[in-house]
Parts: structure tokens; C-alpha cells; sequence
């Protein structure tokens, strides 16, 4: 856990790297497993999952010195699902594109484990600006590991990158070219971030043990 | 400010004061959220009624997925266009994005609402009876198409209205709704007046998985339903609209693998890779909805062989 001396930034920094709440804490791996077959989507999760978990870790610290201990959690799931609630609605009323596509998305962020994680694990304990800047790192963190995962289960699930299509559709196989190129079906079922979630694990605890 | 939060940090240990936090705390969510909600309602209601209507835009082709107007020229190629006054379409170079009220003025011009029957007679809301907004508003989620009189959408040519005449259509929008794998899912179809070949579709509402089932809201796997044949050919290249099964099919894979030239190939668009189940909801949904607007189908293809 971060020490008190140290810059503000780091709580942002350390967070995105070093303490990466996927990679170092095991945190938010459902949402991780669910939205993460394409990268449009994926950033889209990310983003959002930023903007809340500092945004509730902000409002949490402020109130981290009125809250009874034996409530806390309760009072903290209340900030975010209000918190999520009031960005869901408004996107609706004004930015209705937006809202479409997010929708889906209101009930993943809420439950999402990072967002409690860090309101429980450091916004009731500090400032409210290391806290968002925590939140946020977080936030990023999650959003890192969700781009490197959607990359590679875009790129070999569906031959695409954003939805336009990358591997050129005359390697594929077809009724003339039989031995062509096939899409790795695994990659577009969850499962398939289970295997590249551990990989990255297993890349990240190496390069830790290094420092 | 301070005294206040240090006199209440001291007392946070005491039953009665948790208990008045967590009271206060949820009349305090409970009021932010109760007056959004009823302050945002009139803006959302009208946001979801202008997307249905560029959505129905949409599957008729006279808007772009990407946002912009288009007309169709006599060889059949889409050009873009900008809406001129009354909501008529005019050709131009540049692709300009359409905005809330260019939407809303080439709706009314070019989309009639009207209710059909058993018997496949086109009639007016007041000819039936019938309230349009308690109607549109009652039977939106079981389903326009199991009521007797059931909801169906002209879209008029590119023309300004001759007077009272009633106008001619150009094409049919039928509101589609099914269920999905998780929830259900509304949608447009818009066919010619062959009765037959589809000009577009759109699916507006819809809860899938992002991504797989998802992606029936996409414009790139909507776009294969053009030109696609809502009556099964037999093998022998007629159409029997009396007995043709009706629906067009969301097969599992391609259509070209599987079907290859046969005449259901003409009924079917690809699947979804890790969505089959959405893609089954997709079919049904197709199927049940045609099968009660069967008689309006074939009395409108009638007319068509008669004036063609």
C-alpha cells in the first residue's frame, strides 16, 4: 500500500502499473471475461469503470469522517449506484447514441469489484484528491489490461481491429482454398480471456520479481 | 464546518446515530434520483422516440447508418441528400449529417402509421377506432402484431402530397419484436411492394451480449438483409405465396457455406460467430411477426402482379 510521503501522482501511477487491481489483485476479471471480444467495446467499459471508480472514491472520502464503520460498505455501494445511476440517466435524456451503447454496461460497472475495492481500500482512508486520483488509476489500470485483451481476442477472434477487418480475407479458407486461414472460434467465447488474463499475470509477476 | 464534523465523528459509534445516517442517506439518494428521473423523463421519452424514427428511417434507406440523408437514383445506387423544405430529399455532394429536426420533418413526410387486419384491410387509427397513442403506447411490448388490428408504417415516394389524395406507398415497415438471449428485442422491416424483397432493417432495442449477439444492431451484418426474400422460393424458382414459409432465417455460419444457390439462400443472412442464440431469437422473431400479416401480404402482392 502506498505511504503517506510520497507525491500525489503516485497514487494515480502506482495503480496503473505496480498495483494493477487485474494483474496484481485479481480484481473485476467477470467484466473482464464478458466485454472484452472487441476493442470498441472494451475501451468503452474502461473508460466508464475510470470515471466511476474515482468520481465514487471522491465522494466516499468526503464522507469518510461522518460514516459509521458498521455501514460503510452499504453507504459506499450507495454512493456508486447513484453515482451510476445519474450518468446512465442523463446520457439518456442528452447523448441517447451513447447511452445505447452503454446501457448494457450500467449493471457491470456497479457490481464491478474494483469500484468497492478502492472506496473500501483507500478512499475511506485518505484526502478526497489522492483518493480520485487513485480511483482513476484504477480505473486506467483496468482499462490497460482490457485493451491488451480485447487486441488479441479482436485481432484472432474475428480477423478485426476495431471493427475493420486486418487479416486480409484472401487468407481465409474457402470452398477453392480449403488449408487457408481460420478465425480462433475459443477467442470470441469468454473463456479465452481466462487464458490471456493468465498469461498476463504470469508476465507481470515476472517482471515485478525483476525489480 | 469542522466543529460540525468533529461532533459528529465522536458520536459515530452510537446504534442511533448509524441508524439516523443510513435514514438520511437513502432519503438523500432517494430524493436525487426520484427528481432526476421525473426531471429527465419528457427529454428521454422524446430522445427514444427520435431514435425509433431514424431507426425506421433506416430500414426504409432513406437514412445512412453513419447519420446522413440518401436517395435512391433510377439505376438502384444510394446518393446522399439534404432535407429541402416539407422534408423532401434533394441530391447532394457532400454527406451532411442529419439533425433532430431534419429527422422528425422527413418522418412526418415520408412514414404513415396505419393499423391492417385479419383480413389484410389497411385502415386509419379513427377508421378503426382506435387511439393512436393509448394504442402504440398499450401494446408496444407484447407486440403490435397479436392484436387484431395490427400496426403497420407506409413510406411514401420522395414527393410532396397532392392534396387530400391519399398517397401511394413505396414500401412497408412492419415493428418486429422478439426475444433474444437476454432480453427482448425491438426492431423494423421494410419491404417493397412486391410484398416480398426487403429493402432494410434495423433492431433499435435490444440487450445482447456487446460484441456477439450485439452486433444485430450493427449496420455492417444488417446490411445483408437488402434484397433478401421474406417468402421462401420453392426449388423450383416460384414463389408460392399462399403456403411459402415465411420468415427470412439467421442460419449458424455462412449462408454461402451451407445453402450455397439454393432457393433458401434467398431467405437466409449469415450468423453470428457466438451468438446462435440471438441469431434463433432474430428468426423467430421474423417468423412470427410475418406469419400474422400474412393476408396483408399477399393481398398487397396481388395488387402488385396486377398493376405490373
Amino acid at each position: 500500500m502506498a505511504g503517506s510521503n510520497q507525491p500525489v501522482s503516485k497514487y494515480f501511477t502506482s495503480q496503473v502499473w505496480s498495483e494493477n487491481q487485474v494483474l496484481v489483485a485479481v480484481l473485476g476479471i467477470c467484466s473482464a471475461l464478458a466485454i472484452t471480444n472487441r476493442l470498441s467495446v472494451a475501451i468503452t467499459m474502461g473508460l466508464s469503470v475510470s470515471f466511476v471508480t474515482a468520481f465514487s472514491s471522491f465522494f466516499v472520502s468526503l464522507l469518510r469522517k461522518i460514516t459509521p464503520d458498521s455501514v460503510r460498505i452499504i453507504t459506499q455501494l450507495a454512493i456508486i449506484s447513484v453515482f451510476v445511476t445519474i450518468i446512465d440517466q442523463v446520457l439518456q435524456a442528452y447523448f441517447f447514441d451513447i447511452a445505447k451503447v452503454l446501457s448494457v454496461f450500467v449493471g457491470l460497472i456497479i457490481t464491478n469489484c474494483i469500484v468497492m475495492g478502492r472506496t473500501e481500500g483507500m478512499a475511506k482512508n485518505v484526502e478526497p484528491i489522492p483518493a480520485f486520483l487513485d480511483g482513476l488509476g484504477a480505473g486506467m489500470g483496468y482499462a490497460l489490461v482490457l485493451f491488451i485483451v480485447a487486441f488479441l481476442r479482436e485481432l484472432f477472434g474475428f480477423g478485426q481491429l476495431f471493427g475493420y477487418q486486418v487479416i486480409p480475407l484472401s487468407w481465409y479458407a474457402s470452398a477453392a482454398n480449403p488449408d487457408g486461414y481460420d478465425n480462433f472460434i475459443l477467442m470470441v467465447s469468454p473463456p479465452a480471456a481466462f487464458f490471456i488474463i493468465g498469461g498476463l499475470i504470469y508476465l507481470s509477476n515476472k517482471l515485478h520479481n525483476k525489480q | 464546518m469542522s466543529k460540525l464534523s468533529n461532533l459528529l465523528a465522536s458520536r459515530r459509534q452510537e446504534y442511533s446515530y448509524t441508524l439516523w445516517f443510513m435514514v438520511l442517506l437513502s432519503l438523500v439518494c432517494a430524493i436525487i434520483l426520484a427528481s432526476l428521473a421525473s426531471a429527465l423523463k419528457e427529454p428521454q421519452e422524446l430522445a427514444r422516440e427520435l431514435d425509433r424514427s431514424k431507426q425506421m428511417l433506416i430500414a426504409a434507406r432513406i437514412i445512412n447508418p453513419d447519420g446522413y440523408f440518401q436517395v435512391q437514383k433510377d439505376d438502384g445506387t444510394f446518393v446522399p441528400a439534404y432535407a429541402a423544405t416539407n422534408g423532401i430529399l434533394q441530391p447532394s455532394e457532400q454527406k451532411i449529417t442529419a439533425d433532430n429536426t431534419q429527422i422528425a420533418a422527413v418522418y412526418k413526410a415520408r412514414i404513415g402509421t396505419f393499423l391492417v387486419n385479419n383480413e389484410g384491410k389497411i385502415s386509419t387509427f379513427h377508421e378503426a377506432g382506435l387511439s393512436d397513442d393509448k394504442y402504440l403506447q398499450e401494446y408496444f411490448k407484447t407486440g403490435y402484431y397479436r392484436q387484431p388490428w395490427k400496426l403497420l408504417y407506409k413510406i411514401y415516394g420522395n414527393i410532396p402530397p397532392e392534396g387530400n389524395k391519399e398517397r401511394d406507398a413505396i414500401g412497408y415497415v412492419f415493428p418486429v419484436n422478439g426475444m433474444g438471449l437476454w432480453d427482448a428485442i425491438y426492431g423494423y422491416l421494410a419491404i417493397k411492394t412486391d410484398a416480398n424483397t426487403v429493402i432494410g432493417i434495423s433492431w433499435y432495442d435490444q440487450k445482447e451480449t456487446p460484441g456477439l449477439g450485439g452486433n444485430i444492431s450493427e449496420p455492417s451484418w444488417q446490411n445483408q438483409f437488402h434484397g433478401k426474400h421474406i417468402f421462401q422460393e420453392s426449388p423450383d424458382g416460384k414463389t408460392n405465396f399462399k403456403s411459402a414459409p415465411l420468415g427470412i432465417t439467421v442460419v449458424k455460419g455462412k449462408v454461402s457455406e451451407l445453402l450455397g444457390d439454393s432457393p433458401k439462400a434467398l431467405s437466409a443472412v449469415d450468423g453470428m460467430a457466438g451468438a446462435t442464440l440471438t441469431g434463433n431469437g432474430v428468426s423467430s422473431a421474423y417468423q412470427d411477426v410475418l406469419a400474422a400479416y400474412r393476408p396483408f401480404l399477399e393481398h398487397v402482392h396481388n395488387e402488385y402482379v396486377q398493376s405490373h
